[in-house]
């Protein structure tokens, strides 16, 4: 009886000595890193409210709200291995300037070639209750009738859309099943270096939603508001819409 | 005795060493749930969210306080009584602000931290996320959000209350969520008659009645409303004929496959006599013409699970000791739990 107590008592005496250790020291080797988005429509930056842009049939729409959310960002190192930056989720807003310039923290330092990163929130913080921050279900992302985050959001208007009031509502969610609406996305970013670069540009084309491979006919389509095939068409089409544009201190 | 010493002064300094470095005011007091040991284990993760005192009073005073509400009527104790188990007694369909009213029947609360899913179609997939449903929906306490915690966060007593419970002030969706999951934590109802003789309390045993009510129970119900929580929590459609003025197609609408069709989530039959109207939509009121419509009710076209596809037969004499044992499934101490009871908010 005594051999185990004298064990535990080892142990707990090394546990003491590493205690103080809990404190974070990677500070050194770890940098923060920015990716700021622009977005754009068919090229164009895009402007809320009045301006018509048109789809890939030629219908014209405009733009009311477009907010996303980003998750899981991926690094790729030189030799090919992957940093996955855990926890740090990103509600993307066009009408809120600040949540388009993302801050991603802790990224080792090293050389890199890409990074790839999941249009939506993982299946994961979509059963685990009540979350805060970016997650808070405060910012309308949402669904409460049947839990799970809104992915993404495009709402606006067309004159050939058929509802009532010509507008186009595209809530897209859903992370279980055939049309699971989670997308990850990876972007071939040229090579960088961590902390000399530690700033990513890119762009995130709005028309794309409408485009590849599922051409959307506002005509057909006005309204998405439930987990679906519907919405998962256009997750499909959305993972194309961004593009790396420079990599800079 | 040294060497316990030792370890205790170890433990010590390793919490120590890893503490936050913020630490004003008192820490919440925790707190125990006492939970049967008959009954299978708990699914809410109460790791994350660890009951304390301070935050179950915190839920109990938000579960009871009708400024939730749009308009200040409706809270969530309006249509979760207590003495009818925390449904609505009497009630069909669910009400809500504005004299509205909703396409469903109000469930009881009790036992939540053992379900997997809620609402009739298991639409909602954690007890944090439930509370989300009433407040913002149009036809139950049909409030904004952001509404709700600006005027929590407009309240003294509110303020006091988060700052006990969650270490400040501050009013998030979160903290406001897992206090309602706190005390709704708390609403446990194990202490039947039904309860006691699985205890093996001396001296208390079914009556000839309850314990023929038992045995036909067992063999004509138990597989859906299974032992002892009296619900496997599955969905099924038991064949009630499609009501059009409500168009509710069950679980399809979640889950978008023809298969789910007029299902719905198997209720308890804990506290059942306390609980009337019945059926998802409160179509029955009186617990023998559910036993009717198990008896010849069940329609073909409705989707009908398999085991209640050709009807549940149930003589009459059946159908009364059904009632007697379900008279042993009332839990008075859960009814009577002054714990949980509505308290009258003033400020």
């Amino acid at each position: 009886m005594t051999q185990p107590v004298n064990r535990y008592c080892l142990i707990m005496l090394l546990l003491l000595i590493w205690g103080p250790g809990c404190q974070k020291d990677e500070e050194t080797t770890r940098s923060t890193i920015t990716v700021s988005i622009q977005h754009k429509v068919n090229q164009a930056p895009l402007a809320l409210a009045n301006t018509s842009y048109t789809n890939a049939l030629g219908q014209p729409f405009t733009v009311t709200a477009f907010k996303y959310y980003l998750s899981n960002f991926t690094f790729t190192r030189a030799d090919g291995s992957r940093v996955r930056i855990n926890g740090q989720y990103y509600f993307v807003d066009e009408a809120v300037p600040e949540s388009k310039k993302l801050t991603i923290a802790n990224v080792p330092f090293g050389d890199y070639t890409g990074m790839s990163f999941t249009i939506g929130v993982d299946s994961i913080r979509n059963v685990s209750g009540a979350q805060t921050g970016a997650l808070d279900p405060l910012s309308g992302m949402f669904w409460s009738w049947n839990s799970g985050y809104i992915m993404a959001k495009f709402e606006g208007t067309s004159k050939v859309s058929t509802a009532a009031d010509t507008s186009l509502v595209f809530h897209v969610g859903g992370f279980k099943g055939e049309y699971n609406s989670l997308q990850t996305v990876a972007l071939n970013t040229g090579s960088f270096k961590v902390p000399d670069n530690t700033h990513i540009a890119l762009t995130a084309d709005v028309a794309t939603w409408f485009n590849t491979p599922n051409p959307i006919s506002f005509i057909t389509i006005n309204k998405v508001h439930t987990p679906g095939i519907d919405g998962y068409k256009f997750s499909q089409n959305y993972s194309n819409m961004f593009t790396s544009v420079a990599v800079s201190e | 005795m040294i060497r316990k010493f030792i370890y205790i002064v170890c433990i010590f300094f390793l919490v120590w060493a890893c503490r936050k470095s913020d630490q004003g005011g008192s820490a919440p007091v925790p707190y125990t749930l006492q939970l049967p040991d008959y009954f299978p284990a708990t699914v809410y993760d109460m790791s994350q969210n660890p009951l304390t005192r301070e935050g179950i009073a915190l839920g109990r005073r938000l579960f009871y306080d009708p400024r939730l509400s749009r308009d200040s009527t409706v809270s969530c104790g309006f249509c979760h009584q207590q003495f009818a188990a925390f449904s609505h007694y009497d009630h069909p369909l669910s009400h809500g602000v504005g004299n509205n009213t909703g396409t469903r029947t109000v469930p009881g609360l009790f036992n939540l931290i053992y379900q997997k899913d809620f609402m009739w179609d298991g639409g909602v997939n954690n007890l944090e996320i439930q509370p989300l449903t009433p407040l913002t929906d149009p036809n139950e306490m049909g409030e904004d959000l952001q509404n709700v915690i600006n005027k929590i966060q407009s309240n003294a007593q509110y303020r006091g209350m988060y700052k006990a419970a969650f270490g400040t002030t501050e009013v998030t969706t979160q903290r406001t969520f897992r206090a309602l999951a706190q005390f709704m934590a708390t609403m446990n109802s194990f202490e039947s008659k039904y309860d006691s003789i699985m205890r093996k309390v001396q001296g208390v045993a079914f009556t000839t009645e309850e314990a023929s009510g038992y045995a036909t129970f067992q063999a004509k119900c138990a597989s859906c409303h299974k032992e002892p929580l009296f619900t496997d929590g599955s969905f099924r459609s038991n064949g009630l004929p499609y009501n059009p003025a409500l168009n509710d197609v069950g679980r399809m609408r979640i889950t978008n496959s023809t298969g789910d069709y007029l299902k719905f989530k198997v209720p308890s039959l804990r506290n059942i006599l306390r609980s009337q109207p019945y059926m998802h939509d409160g179509r029955f009121y009186d617990i023998f013409r559910v036993f009717e419509h198990y008896n010849k009710g069940v329609e073909a076209g409705a989707n009908p699970d398999p085991l209640v596809k050709s009807g549940i037969p149930l003589s009459a004499k059946e159908q009364r000791e059904l009632y007697f044992f379900f008279m042993t499934l009332t839990d008075m101490n859960f009814i009577n739990n002054k714990e949980i009871s509505e308290i009258l908010i003033e400020d």
